[in-house]
């Protein structure tokens, strides 16, 4: 029960940041993208891969995430992290997490606990620990190193495939 | 609602749960061996926090979504060993397992083809000669209902099979060893055709369909193999006794002989022989043969013996047998008591 109270506390602090800024109207503009890797033919019969919107998609596919921050403001935003969940029904693809000047690193609790992926274990029922896998993976966390200062604009990125 | 920000996402309306309840949803991760159930909307939210001149702002992105499409898959296993068949036989059953592999619940078609090129005969279709294996005894019986297409075809879960029997009858005209061929083909309903044809709108959910490797369609193909085979014995009996009459009285000496036939197209594969001395008798030493060469009494290299482990009986080694090799005739010495 504590935690629940907990967690409605975090909600109406989110609410009342929500309210004041807005997804489109504060600091940054935050935007998620998920699209699917197509492979197309050019006219000189040269094949290459380019992202395609993904609505639809049949388990095996495999997706991409895209998240793009832009400050906004006139201000700097420092100590700038993104956190993105994988869902249940996808699993992460090894190494594809992809951040330009950031720690990326994964959480395998739900976000609970973070490290990077080489540091990761997991607990098997018979109670033996085990590095993690990719498929362990509940969430990557990308932690900017500099500051985002006016005007600028990040960028996350990592695949999933449909399980 | 933002009480789950930054948890995964699921369907729209899980957003609606408490947090508790999505934190649970999280931890249970999923494992369907088919994929993602067709009609899947999973959302996602990133969250983004830092400062701003020392205060601390957390920002959520829109939210994208993707829809899991179904994806028709179907693969067909013969269940059965090579079927042991005779000519002229009815009724003799292959067992097969029809399992959608695909992620939405899918009709199948089901189809039999016994005139498959490259075996030596072919298999003649009962009528009807699709069988749901209804008593689940993997052979055909009296409970198995027929399968009638457009009428009961099978319509199953993802990940859910059922099994099939196709029922054939045997031709007369087949040889020892001749091999005729089965197949069991499904097909969806929802349509066949190339990994990755599109079928809008007709997945489950009102998802588009669309066809996996197995495009839809899958099929195995089961084999009987001829075994034609009937051996007849028959047994005779010779009366000499010691005054050189035909009387059965002790001491007469009982000459049995025994033939064993195989007839028809196969292969009586390791006959063997046996037969008990008769109650009443002494077994004559040195009496066996075998087409009228002597074999000896003991266990040896030779095709026969007197095997005394249990109660005495001649024991002869006949080997393969086939209708080429004629009448084998075996005969043994016993006294009247």
């Amino acid at each position: 029960m504590k935690n629940l109270i907990h967690l409605f506390v975090t909600s109406a602090l989110t609410l009342g940041a929500a309210a004041v800024m807005g997804q489109e109207s504060g600091n940054l503009n935050v935007q998620t993208i998920v699209q699917k890797e197509e492979i197309v033919v050019d006219i000189d019969g040269r094949q290459r891969t380019q992202l395609v919107a993904a609505t639809e998609v049949v388990p095996g596919d495999e997706v991409v995430y895209t998240i793009t921050f832009h400050n906004i403001s006139d201000k700097a935003a420092e100590n700038v992290v993104v956190t993105n969940p994988i869902a249940a029904e996808l699993t992460y693809i090894d190494r594809s997490a992809f951040g330009p000047g950031a720690r990326i690193e994964f959480s395998v609790d739900g976000g609970r606990s973070y490290a990077v992926a080489e540091q990761l274990a997991v607990l098997e029922d018979d109670g033996e620990t085990r590095p993690a896998r990719p498929e362990d993976f509940t969430h990557i966390r990308w932690s900017l190193a500099t500051d985002l200062v006016a005007g600028a604009q990040g960028v996350a990125r990592f695949h999933a495939r449909l399980n | 609602m933002k009480d789950i920000v930054g948890k995964p996402g699921g369907k729209l309306r899980q957003r609606s749960l408490s947090a508790i309840a999505a934190l649970l949803i999280l931890l249970s991760a999923p494992a369907w061996s088919a994929g993602t159930p067709a009609g899947t909307v999973i959302d996602n939210m990133a969250q983004v926090s830092f400062d701003v001149a020392g205060t601390p702002v957390t920002q959520d992105s829109n939210i994208s979504s993707i829809t899991v499409q179904e994806r028709i898959d179907v693969v067909v296993t013969l269940q059965s060993p090579q079927i042991l068949v005779a000519a002229s036989d009815t009724n003799r059953a292959l067992l097969f397992t029809v399992t959608n592999t695909g992620n939405g619940s899918e009709p199948f078609q089901l189809a039999i083809d016994s005139a498959i090129g490259g075996d030596d005969f072919d298999p003649i279709p009962a009528v009807p000669g699709i069988y749901f294996d209804t008593d689940a005894s993997g052979d055909f019986t009296v409970g198995d209902i027929a399968y009638v297409s457009g009428t009961n075809d099978p319509v199953l879960a993802a990940d859910a099979s059922v099994d099939i029997l196709l029922i054939n009858d045997i031709p007369g005209a087949v040889n020892d060893g001749d091999i005729g061929r089965s197949q069991l083909t499904a097909d969806s309903l929802t349509g066949t055709g190339a990994p990755g044809d599109v079928f809008v709108g007709q997945g489950d959910g009102g998802s588009d369909a669309v066809l996996g490797t197995t495009g839809g369609s899958g099929n195995d193909t089961g084999e009987y193999i001829v075994a034609d085979v009937q051996i007849s014995v028959l047994k005779s009996v010779t009366v000499l006794n010691q005054f050189g009459g035909s009387e059965p009285i002790p001491g007469a000496t009982l000459t049995y002989t025994i033939t064993v036939e195989v007839t028809n197209t196969g292969t009586a594969s390791s006959t063997v022989f046996n037969d008990p001395i008769p109650a009443n008798t002494t077994y004559a030493p040195g009496s066996i043969s075998l087409n009228a060469g002597a074999l000896t009494d003991l266990i040896d290299a030779d095709a026969g013996e007197l095997d005394t482990s249990g109660a005495p009986s001649i024991v002869v080694r006949l080997g393969d047998l086939t209708q080429a090799d004629g009448i084998q005739t075996v005969t043994f010495d016993v006294t009247i008591d």
